[in-house]
């Protein structure tokens, strides 16, 4: 297993048209003036301003998968059919984490406490979409280092929560990335915090 | 080999073939996952002499031996720390005798795996430490250069560059590796890469890996304006795709073989193969570039300056160039107290700020006594180069801060600046060089400010000729034509305009002027700034040091580049202008509403600003504030909500409405007889135990209200008890849940169970992300997929 690879700032281009699509704008039927156009970049603008993007990878071997369950470093199991299916033929998996940082949250609830949901709203969309583009930034920064090994990981990722891949494994997830060191908490209901933080999963091929 | 032979000589006759891939090549030999490469190429001699050999063969001049990840961090991995020289010189030794004295061995490193701060855990002068511990053996096991490459940082490549250029002056070859978007993963394009490495003192810059060689191409054209040394093109055998779970590089040789004198003509000096390729890739190769002339660099050096994330070329008939000046402690108290405090929150600001309002550099300044400015500018150089693109001027009158600033930058950076003082030019000179920065040329000797443009001219003259010395030319510096104030002197800004012309006419250099200092001690400073700014254009300054927020300063600025022809077909000047005039014709049309009308538009755009001023023009026109709420506002919103429902209105736009309602509603409340708000319901809403999730149930509170609803608000993650003993005591119409999770999600069915048991006989409605109607149905709950159906659903609940 390789160390758990930390990322205290990754630096992202801030994706612009897919916290407008979160945010519900259709590009052939959503109607924007000038200044609700003006006004949206300015919170999310506002917004960037509150967010540390940090992450962590972990690289390890997959020891069994019998297509029910996925056992990892240190005899880890992940009991997921759909998990299995996924990384059918890997030899190995990516664990990933990422975070927009807690002073977002708190930008966030200040908005809100303050009657201003319409910040809110954006701050939320902007926040959710960094870290998303956190992950993936990591799976692309991972490919460049997987190139010269004649490898490529798969491209898509899986999340504790999703399918039959039970969120209770983020505790795992949680624990092996050392997600702490980024800022990341999890609770005893296994949700991450701050609130915009994510955890993923995928094989690497040979 | 000195650094003026072989390869120096080589490129400037023909194109140098490089090697081509050995990871990939290894791995078709037998090398196992999972093992550390450079020490399974030591301990399997044969084959890795077998692969250089191929590509010597193939018609490689240059192989690059094994030692791609023979650097502390990585060999520490597998247990080889401690050996990170000895694997480094074997490595070499082996690939030399594989390839004999006439192909040349490059000691190759790579990435360390790690990040520098501020983007990592490694700090600057480790990573530096680190790649000099494998140069020693590099160099010690005979390597005839040094290749830098599949960078994607540029701080770790200027350590690695640094680390080289500190051990010995030997021929090093850096390359980048950019993505299909033209950036590497943390933001650098090939041209701000160029003017960083090569003015740092690589003697050969370009790209590998990642890409094919036909988006190669277009990396090598977009550098070749402002290379002004030769350029490198190692592409893969096309992009990496899976096939049945298996990583394929599938550009065949001969296709491979046909990109080289295409890559030659863009202007590539120096070309191989990365990943997938093989020797025949480079057979190829050889052969199409065969008898190729090269393309040399276009010029000696470039006036330019650069940042991790941006660039910019300070050459020919451009419109002034205006360098912020905010960041700066001076006169500015709430900055003086951060930076005391070691906070960073307003500079991070004044960055964005000054970014957005059109400039094109930013001057940096933390001279506060009490502060160790060392450590400051390093801090704030890092902050900045995630905050702004923008390449920075580090402006201190320190010579340690220059030299922290100089080293840390992870660009081209501008000197703020290098005078005609003995200690400066002796010191920051030489400094200046080594990091291959430019610098604002002061024209001020030991002890003395000249007065006059003639003695400035000598001044200027003699720096320059003390710089020649270090290998600067013209290109490099900008002369800084001092401004004084005119209240002490009024022939001040005469002799500046004087210098600045005979830099512009006589002299042929870049100018520069700290505009506001001619204004000091002058009340309507904005206008002697403003009217000093439009001479110095007109005598041909190249750029300002001004606030790019003064609405003036930039508006005469654009003015300035239409009449000395510098905004080409006026367009900027256009583009800026028409913005403004658009507004009006929005402004004049809301005029011709009436009263009503004007009410119920400010609920359907979401104007909260006027809201309330309309409302009272409203009612001072006679109409009775239950008439506004049941005819016009509550008929916008419900309007607002089916705009949004199709899809018209995104989310922003709905909110901005409903708060321009619960504004209007907020304010009419008094005026109404009996009051609308939370006659029709009232609603008990909350985000279940355990889940901390709860933007959507603020909407659904929001827009609840705003139909007339009383809605108590129990917050987030809150326990079936308190849901229960508000329920009871509440007695509510209807009880709102809301979940994000599927694990928290089950505690709805709780909460209803348990009011179940407690006899609460109350509706519930249910929503939230992983929520389903199906899920809804079958506890019992009516369900609800975003705020405007939840005030339908509610609407349908009480009815009931």
């Amino acid at each position: 297993m390789s160390p758990v690879n930390i990322f205290d700032t990754i630096a992202i281009d801030p994706p612009y048209k897919k916290v407008y699509h979160r945010l519900g704008f259709q590009k052939k039927t959503t109607e924007l003036t000038a200044k609700q156009r003006k006004e949206t970049d300015l919170f999310i603008e506002e917004a960037l301003s509150f967010i540390t993007v940090k992450g962590c990878t972990l690289r390890t071997v997959i020891n069994e998968n019998d297509g029910s369950n996925v056992v990892i470093t240190g005899d880890l199991t992940f009991a997921s059919r759909k998990l299995s299916r996924f990384l059918d033929g890997c030899r190995e998996v990516l664990l990933m984490g990422a975070t927009a940082g807690s002073a977002i949250m708190e930008a966030i609830a200040d908005k809100t406490g303050n009657d201003n949901l319409s910040a809110a709203v954006v701050y939320d969309a902007t926040a959710s979409e960094m870290t998303d583009a956190a992950l993936d930034w990591l799976m692309a920064y991972v490919n460049s280092q997987l190139r010269r090994e004649g490898k490529k990981l798969l491209p898509r990722r899986f999340s504790a929560g999703y399918a039959d891949f039970q969120l209770e494994n983020q505790k795992n997830i949680h624990h092996l990335l050392e997600m702490s060191k980024i800022g990341v908490a999890i609770s005893s209901g296994f949700i991450l915090r701050p609130e915009k933080s994510v955890t993923a999963i995928t094989g690497i091929c040979d | 080999m000195s650094k003026s032979g072989g390869i120096q000589r080589l490129w400037r006759k023909e194109i140098i073939v490089l090697d081509g891939a050995t990871g990939t090549e290894l791995q078709k030999k037998g090398l196992p996952a999972g093992v550390c490469p450079e020490l399974w190429c030591l301990e399997n001699p044969q084959i890795t002499k077998e692969i250089h050999a191929s590509y010597k063969l193939a018609g490689a001049q240059v192989v690059y031996a094994c030692t791609f990840g023979a650097n502390r961090f990585k060999l520490e991995q597998y247990g080889n720390k401690g050996n990170t020289y000895s694997i480094n010189r074997d490595l070499i030794r082996l690939a030399r005798q594989a390839v004999g004295p006439k192909v040349l061995v490059a000691g190759d490193i790579g990435p360390t795996g790690l990040f520098i701060e501020p983007f990592g855990p490694l700090a600057f002068e480790e990573a530096v430490d680190a790649f000099k511990e494998q140069i020693h053996g590099l160099i010690d096991g005979g390597c005839d250069l040094i290749v830098i490459e599949t960078m994607i940082d540029i701080q770790e490549t200027r350590a690695a560059l640094l680390a080289v250029k500190e051990i010995k002056d030997i021929f090093t070859m850096v390359c980048m590796t950019y993505e299909n978007d033209g950036h590497t993963l943390n933001g650098t394009d090939p041209v701000s890469a160029l003017i960083t490495l090569q003015s740092l003192g690589a003697d050969a810059v370009g790209c590998n890996c990642s890409t094919g060689p036909e988006k190669m191409l277009e990396f090598i054209e977009l550098m070749k304006p402002y290379a002004t040394v030769p350029l490198i093109a190692k592409p893969n055998a096309g992009v990496p795709r899976l096939e049945n779970g298996k990583t394929i590089f599938d550009m065949e040789a001969p296709v491979f073989g046909s990109f080289g004198r295409e890559l030659a003509e863009a202007g590539a000096n120096m070309i191989g193969g990365c990943c997938g390729t093989t020797p025949a890739h480079i057979r190829e190769l050889a052969k199409a570039l065969a008898g190729f002339s090269p393309k040399p660099p276009v010029r000696k050096s470039i006036g330019a300056v650069s940042s991790s994330r941006g660039y910019l070329i300070l050459e020919g008939n451009n419109p002034l160039y205006i360098a912020g000046e905010r960041i700066n402690p001076t006169g500015k108290k709430a900055l003086q107290q951060e930076l005391l405090e070691g906070k960073t929150s307003i500079i991070r600001q004044m960055a964005t700020e000054q970014e957005k309002q059109g400039a094109h550099l930013l001057d940096v300044n933390v001279g506060q006594p009490g502060i160790d400015e060392v450590m400051t500018i390093k801090s704030i150089i890092g902050l900045l180069s995630t905050v702004t693109k923008l390449p920075l001027i580090v402006d201190s009158s320190k010579i340690e801060t220059i030299a922290a600033a100089l080293r840390a930058y992870p660009g081209r950076m501008l000197i703020n600046s290098i005078s005609g003082e003995t200690e400066k030019m002796a010191r920051l000179l030489p400094l200046a060089a080594k990091y291959g920065a430019m610098f604002i040329l002061l024209p001020l000797t030991d002890g003395e400010i000249p007065q006059t443009a003639v003695k400035r001219q000598a001044v200027i003259k003699n720096i320059y000729s003390s710089a020649r010395k270090f290998g600067f030319t013209k290109n490099d510096f900008i002369v800084d034509c001092l401004v004084m104030a005119v209240a002490s002197d009024p022939g001040a800004a005469q002799e500046t305009l004087k210098t600045l012309k005979w830099c512009t006419e006589n002299f042929h250099s870049k100018t520069i002027l700290g505009l506001s200092n001619v204004s000091f001690g002058m009340p309507g400073r904005i206008w002697l700034n403003a009217a000093f700014l439009a001479m110095a254009q007109l005598s041909g300054l190249t750029m300002a040091i001004a606030n790019p927020g003064s609405t003036e300063l930039m508006n005469i600025k654009k003015a300035g580049d239409v009449l000395t022809a510098k905004d080409k077909g006026t367009q900027k000047y256009i583009e800026h202008f028409s913005d403004k005039q658009n507004v009006m014709p929005g402004a004049a049309a809301i005029e011709i509403l009436s009263p009503r009308e004007k009410v119920s538009a400010a609920i359907m755009e979401g104007n909260r600003e006027n809201i309330v001023s309309l409302i009272e023009l409203a009612l001072a026109a006679d109409i009775t504030a239950s008439v506004l709420v049941d005819k016009v506002m509550i008929p916008a919103i419900v309007r607002v909500g089916d705009l949004y429902e199709k899809k018209i209105y995104f989310l922003p736009q709905l909110m901005a409405s409903a708060e321009a309602m619960k504004k209007a509603l907020g304010f009419l409340e008094p005026h109404l007889k009996k009051s609308a708000a939370g006659n029709k319901g009232k609603i008990l809403i909350a985000t279940v135990k355990g889940d901390i999730h709860d933007i959507g149930k603020n909407i659904v509170a929001l827009l609840l209200r705003n139909y007339g609803y009383n809605v108590i608000d129990l917050g987030k993650d809150i326990s079936t008890r308190d849901i229960i003993a508000a329920a009871k005591k509440e007695s509510p119409d209807v009880i709102g849940l809301s979940a994000l999770m599927t694990t928290t999600m089950v505690n709805m069915k709780e909460v209803m169970d348990t009011a179940k048991a407690e006899g609460i006989k109350t509706n519930f409605m249910i929503g939230g992300a992983v929520v389903t109607e199906s899920y809804a149905r079958s506890i019992g709950a009516a369900f609800a997929k975003d705020g405007v159906e939840a005030v339908r659903v509610v609407e349908k609940l009480i009815k009931r």
